[in-house]
């Protein structure tokens, strides 16, 4: 008992003590405020709600005092002394931050946003970590619609405190407003997850899911969409079995569940090829079950909902739409106009509570199946407002429907002139259109049907654009891809969506799949036949396309079985008779074949012209193929002659008039002027002609190219930009012996960039490659490595390296194009003589190429692209020295020879590699393999002849000349340059031996040749020096001299030494103007980083003479290179660049000492 | 959504350049760099807002650097060059980290994984996908594309050639593209193949994933189209077309609000992914454009959208994305 009083007595006291302090000191608030705790204490509010108002009077900014008397005035329930004490304090000092807060708090309590604002924002800065003030500024934003403000400051209040469940599901809703639903699931599935039992999250999340769905659906993510739409009606559920009174959120799980049986896929992706009719019905019954559940279920929901507010009209109309949903699912249509239909009553129900509501009258009007009524209830709407475009396109379905062509498409035009984001009325112009002939109107009724599915994806509008698409060629189009896709998952159990499906399929030459999709569309065409009777039509086109696609597949077997199945029936029109007698020719069953032909042929004046010339094109192929072309030409002057042939035919016939070079048809077709016929056709037709020339030209196996080349020129000159006759005229010239037709066919030939066009014989980019390889000259810009010294340097100005680079990287699988880029990279390899870099890289590129030709097909230029191949890679082993690898490679290449390949080259690998082991039986062995096998190659003589001599062989033998020779005759190649070539390695094999004397007659002989090579007149020359120098036998000098100076012409002084060696011989024979004139022609042959040191030390020489003949002509010496430096200059030089030599040292002293 | 062309560098390269790829900003360096590779057989390095060289060209890529990948720390990249190696390298210095092959096929587009934890590489002729670790640079598997239920007949009877690939933002999906127009679609996390995705019927060379939906996937495709698929529950959900020829390269805005795409047309093309149509047509480039990159997010200066391309005709150009 001593312990209250006591305590009583103490507070009594304190309370004195107090009141002293604020007596001593009034102006201070300190106390007063103690005192109002005080009193709060002691219960009396009344005291202590006087003293803190005291003490806020004093100092406004004290929060303490201030809280404590709202604090009572709230227990109160004084709200308006509450708010004028704050506003008080607020408008005393800025800093009263605990009174904005409060005031804030107050007007949001108020519901007064504008002015909560600006107080929040105000307290916020006292107070910037309270995330409560956060939630109250984003919900005075939200009020005021403000959105992103709000988003962003209940972002900041979930960032303070992540427990803000207000915070999440409040962003989460303007979220969804805002169109992100994402988000806005996020922020529900984040509230949920702290609240567990939240109704409103559960109802914010499955709007949310339902939102993102519909957003999924427009796209025509369905597979997608229905996930989200489960989930989004279990969140329904959850809420329901929460809340189970609310009528909105029993709709909101109806509209989830009908959203879900109107998007509901159809899943097709297990399909298995030859799946059986059971199967698929299953599965499409399935599905339609599925679809079905899900509209009962939201039945029942919207039951729910009418049930317990059967005052809200719309409820009345929604569940009239699901009923309707689920009359057309189950498909029983009473006939019976005089009862009233339920979807009817429903609606009509929700029109006696709102007669005025014009979307309710288009309601009625869709739902009804009474024309009257639908007519009736959309004028009724349109009466209500005038511009409302559903009604109007619904009333152009009505009377399109009932035959009203130009009313429909009146109404289809005000619709969409209304409100062009409407489907139907596109969708309706579209079948207008349809109906009409001509591109123009085909094409306006594609576009018109691809506008209504791309804004609502329905399977009946996809359908449609199939169909069009299938007339107007547009199959390949993506958006028809997905639309037809779209359609099959929607509409699996319509016949149309399977069939254009597989056409789909079939343009995109995936004939499996087409061949399911037929198939499917058969076995739902048979679903459908219970219900309709004349599927006749549907069932014809449907069998064509599979046995079609049959073909095309490869398993004429069946498609033959399919055909015969139609010829029972009696079905089988022209083009299945084509489908039939191609699929029986595929089979072998050649007579049947043909005598389905003939009925085909006899069918043929009745045909329209178009398909008429198709079929004849038809059937001349199929006679070619099997009894050969001259029952095809039979064919051709037999059946009757059609005024103008179209393109194939004229293809086909110019084709035939190729293969017989006796019995031309002269037909006059191919004759007539350029300008009646389309410019591609007739560059093909030419180009066969051509090819004609070339076959006909002479009846042994080489190609008479002349003819060819003469007839392509002149078309040409017609057709100057054809890539075609370019391709074909560059193919032709390297077919041909010309020397120099590398480097033509090169300038001939272009280059196309983006699209290759691999028609012709070869493609430019083989042409180009070929003609890298081919040039027998090397052909380097690069003169580090060697020099060129093909006299025609077209090569050099452009890369064929780089262009075949580009060309592998623009077609990577294009296996000739890396076997391309292999030879020109070998060529480069050998022009730089084998640099180790190099062949890492060839070796890695012939192993990828190899590999990848490895598991293909045995063709004939397959295996000789391998034989080819293995020789580079051995070529390559011998260049590093890898001997063993170089034989077991050439090994490996005669194994890949077919007979028609030549193993003449396999065999003198092996012998090169065996020569350069040094093991001269197996090189003996092979080289007599050679001469056994024989070539029809050229080089392959010349080069055999190289190695006699190094296997040690009696050279006298002239076998290999006369070889050679056969081989020219046969070819009709230029004999001269030949024999020339043949002599050099004579003179080749003869100077290993240092038989000077029978190298000098064959180089002689070889220069004899008309329209020699410098690079032989050059050999010629320093064999003549070197034999003068040796013998000393100065006749030679002047030979020499005459050689070197017809090489120097030829190379036009491009080729170094050659002008040295010529001004060594005419100093020789004394004339000292021309030894000045031709080393200062040496000089200019050098590219400035490679002049080597010899050069140096012979400018001095010629700069030391003209110094010492007294430098007459001081004008011209300027240009004059030796003039640049002076004598010693030229010697220091040559002497820093080679100091081993000891005659620059010798000049060296001289030029000192004198 | 717009582009406005900033800087455009004339003979960046000495030849045809063929790929691009942003190095993301790293530790040590406040920004992203631009790569380049191209027939020259070297890569260079570039600074992001005015295209200067940041770094002497790293050499030896021979025959040409088909492809570019970045590693997401920044440190890293990947050549892929037409003698098969990949060429891992500092992207700073140009020192060579690691040398990759998987002999004796061909190496196609490379792709890291958005941890960088792992490098994926299209395996050309092998037809598959082939997998490094990027810590010790072992592989760790080759996944191979499935031919398709009841396949078509191959012409060519080599199989397939796979040209792209491209990871899933989550590293969950890994898709790869082939010659013949066929998408295969792995779960990177169990290394499986899960289906295909069908409607190209040429080339895809170039795809990439969204970076706000992990499964929605854009290919590019030589049939000039743009698809959009649903990756994970394989459908084909949206079609862009507008190109005149074929489609060689495609990247996705950091945002996930447009696509740019280069073309044999010699034109860059920005496309709205919501409306599904093109927006912008650049035509600066006056031969095709092999590549297109989007500057990642992160680093100095990060707000403003960054978009490179380049092209046959030698040059770079840089546009301002917003």
């Amino acid at each position: 008992m001593s312990a209250p009083t006591a305590k009583q007595g103490a507070g009594e006291e304190e309370a004195e003590r107090l009141l002293a302090a604020a007596k001593l000191n009034p102006n201070d608030g300190g106390p007063f405020r103690a005192l109002g705790h005080h009193y709060a204490r002691a219960g009396d509010a009344q005291r202590a709600a006087r003293c803190y108002q005291r003490a806020v009077a004093l100092d406004p900014d004290d929060a303490e005092a201030g809280e404590a008397l709202c604090d009572l005035l709230d227990v109160d329930g004084k709200e308006s002394l509450e708010l004028a004490v704050c506003k008080e304090s607020a408008g005393k000092s800025p800093r009263a931050f605990w009174a904005f807060r409060r005031l804030g708090y107050l007007q949001v309590h108020q519901n007064k946003w504008s002015e909560a604002i600006q107080s929040l924002q105000h307290s916020i800065r006292g107070y910037p970590t309270c995330a409560d003030l956060w939630e109250a500024l984003g919900l005075a934003y939200h009020r005021l619609g403000m959105f992103t403000a709000s988003v962003k400051s209940y972002g900041r209040a979930i960032e303070l405190d992540s427990s803000r469940v207000f915070a999440l599901i409040e962003s989460g809703n303007i979220q969804l407003m805002l169109g992100y639903f994402r988000k806005g699931v996020e922020q529900f599935r984040l509230a949920l997850e702290l609240a567990p039992r939240n109704h409103s999250a559960y109802f914010g999340l499955a709007s949310a899911l339902l939102a993102w769905s519909r957003h999924c659906v427009a796209t025509g993510a369905f597979t997608w969409a229905a996930n989200l739409l489960k989930e989004a009606s279990e969140a329904a559920k959850a809420c329901s079995s929460l809340t189970g009174n609310l009528s909105c959120v029993w709709k909101l799980h109806a509209d989830t569940q009908l959203a879900l049986a109107r998007c509901f896929p159809w899943e097709h992706g297990d399909i298995k090829w030859g799946m059986d009719e059971h199967t698929f019905k299953a599965s499409v019954l399935e599905w339609r079950n599925t679809c079905l559940s899900a509209a009962n279920g939201a039945k029942l929901s919207y039951q729910r909902a009418l049930h317990l507010t059967p005052w809200e009209a719309n409820i009345h109309i929604d569940t009239a739409v699901c009923l309707d949903l689920i009359c057309t699912m189950e498909e029983n249509n009473s006939v019976d106009p005089i009862i009233w239909e339920l979807p009817e009553k429903i609606s009509l129900g929700g029109l006696m509570l709102e007669p005025v509501n014009k979307d309710f009258w288009v309601t009625l009007g869709s739902v009804s199946s009474n024309q009257a009524l639908k007519q009736h209830s959309l004028i009724r709407a349109l009466h209500l407002d005038m511009s409302l475009s559903e009604a109007w396109a619904y009333l152009g379905k009505i009377y399109r429907q009932s035959g009203h062509k130009q009313l429909a498409r009146q109404a289809f035009d005000r619709a969409r002139s209304i409100d062009p984001s409407l489907a139907l009325p596109w969708a309706g112009m579209s079948a207008e259109d349809h109906n009409q002939y001509g591109a123009g109107a085909v094409n306006e009724s594609y576009e018109s049907c691809l506008r209504a599915v791309q804004i609502l994806p329905l399977p009946e509008f996809q359908i449609g654009l199939g169909t069009i698409a299938a007339r107007s060629g547009e199959l390949l189009s993506p958006q028809v891809l997905m639309a037809v896709r779209q359609a099959v998952q929607r509409a699996p159990h319509y016949p149309e969506s399977h069939n254009i499906n597989g056409l789909v399929a079939e343009v995109r030459s995936d004939f499996q799949s087409a061949i399911t999709s037929y198939q499917q569309a058969k076995f739902a065409l048979d679903m459908m036949c219970r219900s309709k009777l004349d599927n006749r039509y549907p069932f014809v086109d449907v069998s064509l396309n599979l046995a079609r696609s049959l073909c095309k597949a490869g398993l004429a077997t069946d498609a033959a079985r399919e055909c015969e199945e139609l010829k029972t029936k009696g079905l089988l029109n022209v083009d299945g008779l084509q489908i039939y007698a191609f699929a029986l020719w595929k089979l072998g069953r050649h007579d049947e074949a043909l005598s389905v032909s003939r009925n085909l042929a006899e069918n043929l004046p009745s045909m329209k012209q178009e398909s008429a010339t198709g079929a004849l094109g038809f059937i001349c192929t199929l006679a070619y193929n099997i009894t050969g072309k001259d029952s095809a030409a039979l064919v051709i002057h037999t059946l009757p002659g059609q005024p103008s042939y179209n393109r194939e035919l004229k293809f086909i016939i110019s084709a035939l008039d190729a293969l017989q070079p006796n019995k031309r048809f002269q037909l006059p077709q191919l004759s007539t002027p350029p300008r009646l016929t389309s410019y591609e056709v007739m560059s093909e037709v030419h180009s066969n002609i051509a090819l004609g020339k070339a076959i006909g030209g002479e009846s042994n196996s080489c190609l008479g190219v002349e003819g060819g080349l003469s007839y392509l020129k002149k078309v040409l000159h017609m057709y100057p930009d054809c890539s075609l006759v370019r391709n074909h005229l560059g193919s032709l010239l390297l077919s041909g012996g010309d020397w120099t037709a590398s480097h033509k066919a090169v300038r001939v030939t272009s280059l196309s960039h983006g699209h290759t066009s691999n028609r012709g014989l070869r493609s430019p980019h083989q042409i180009q490659a070929c003609a890298t390889v081919s040039c027998y000259a090397t052909c380097t810009s690069y003169p580090k490595f060697s020099f060129p010294t093909c006299e025609d340097q077209y090569l050099s100005q452009y890369n064929a390296l780089c262009n075949l680079q580009r060309l592998v990287h623009q077609e990577p699988w294009n296996q000739d194009a890396r076997y391309l880029l292999v030879l020109a990279i070998f060529q480069k390899a050998r022009e730089e003589k084998y640099p180790k870099h190099i062949s890492t890289i060839l070796k890695r590129l012939i192993l990828q190429v190899l590999s990848s030709r490895s598991n293909s097909e045995e063709h004939k230029i397959v295996l000789y692209e391998k034989y080819l191949l293995l020789l580079l890679s051995s070529e390559i082993s011998l260049q590093s020295d890898d001997h063993a690898n170089c034989i077991a490679q050439a090994t490996d290449a005669l194994r890949v020879t077919s007979p028609s390949a030549d193993a003449f080259f396999a065999h003198l690998q092996l012998c090169r590699a065996y020569v350069v082991r040094g093991d001269l039986s197996n090189s003996r062995k092979e080289y007599m393999k050679c001469l056994q096998n024989g070539t029809n190659t050229e080089i392959g003589w010349v080069m055999l002849k190289q190695l006699e001599s190094l296997c040690s062989l009696n050279p006298g033998s002239d076998e290999i000349e006369i070889n050679l020779k056969e081989c020219i005759e046969r070819k009709g190649s230029n004999p001269s340059k030949w024999a020339s070539l043949f002599n050099l390695a004579c003179a080749q094999s003869s100077m290993r031996v240092e038989d000077f004397a029978s190298a000098e007659k064959a180089l002689a002989q070889a220069c004899a040749e008309k329209d020699a090579d410098s690079c032989i007149l050059f050999l010629n020359g320093a064999l003549n020096m070197e034999i003068a120098w040796r013998y000393a036998a100065p006749q030679f000098i002047n030979r020499a001299a005459s050689s070197l100076r017809k090489a120097q012409q030829k190379s036009q002084a491009t080729v170094p030494i050659v002008s040295l060696l010529l001004a060594q011989a005419e100093g020789s024979l004394g004339s000292k103007t021309k030894w000045e004139k031709n080393l200062r022609l040496e000089w200019f042959t050098w590219p400035p980083e490679l002049r080597p040191a010899e050069l140096y030390f012979q400018m001095h020489l010629l700069a030391s003479q003209s110094t010492a003949s007294g430098a007459p002509q001081q004008k011209q010496h300027q240009l004059l290179p030796e003039t640049m430096q002076s004598p010693g200059a030229w010697l220091l030089r040559a002497i820093h660049q080679n100091p081993s030599c000891s005659r620059y040292w010798k000049a060296l002293e001289q030029v000192v000492y004198v | 959504m717009k582009l406005a062309g900033l800087k455009s560098v004339d003979g960046a390269h000495e030849e045809s350049i063929w790929a691009a790829a942003w190095a993301p900003a790293a530790d040590h360096r406040p920004t992203a760099l631009l790569l380049t590779g191209a027939l020259d057989e070297t890569v260079r390095a570039w600074r992001p807002d005015d295209l200067a060289a940041a770094s002497p060209p790293a050499r030896g890529h021979a025959l040409g650097v088909l492809s570019l990948a970045a590693h997401p720390a920044g440190v890293i990249a990947a050549a892929v060059s037409l003698d098969s190696y990949i060429r891992v390298f500092d992207v700073d210095s140009g020192a060579s980290v690691a040398t990759l092959d998987a002999p004796p096929s061909e190496v196609w587009g490379v792709q890291f994984h958005p941890k960088g934890v792992a490098l994926a590489a299209a395996g050309g002729g092998s037809g598959s996908v082939k997998l490094w670790d990027t810590e010790k640079w072992q592989p760790i598997a080759s996944l191979p594309v499935p031919r398709p239920e009841g396949a078509r007949p191959d012409k060519t009877g080599s199989g397939k050639f796979v040209l792209s690939v491209a990871w899933s933002p989550d590293g969950k999906l890994l898709a790869c593209g082939s010659m013949d127009g066929t998408i295969a679609v792995y779960d990177a996390v169990r290394m499986k193949f899960l289906h295909h995705l069908e409607g190209h019927h040429m080339p895809v060379r170039s795809m990439v994933f969204s970076p706000v939906d992990p499964h929605v996937l854009f290919t590019g495709c030589d049939d000039s189209h743009i698809h959009i698929y649903d990756a994970k529950e394989k459908g084909l959900i949206g079609a862009m077309s507008g190109h005149a020829s074929w489609v060689l390269s495609i990247d996705v805005s950091p945002d996930g609000m447009a696509v740019a795409t280069g073309s044999s047309d010699r034109t860059v093309r920005l496309w709205d992914i919501n409306a599904r149509a093109s927006v912008q047509t650049m035509s600066n480039h006056s031969d095709q454009v092999w590549a297109v990159a989007f500057r990642p997010p992160g680093g100095e200066g990060v707000r403003a959208g960054r978009l490179a391309s380049a092209s046959d005709d030698k040059s770079i150009s840089l546009y301002d994305y917003s």
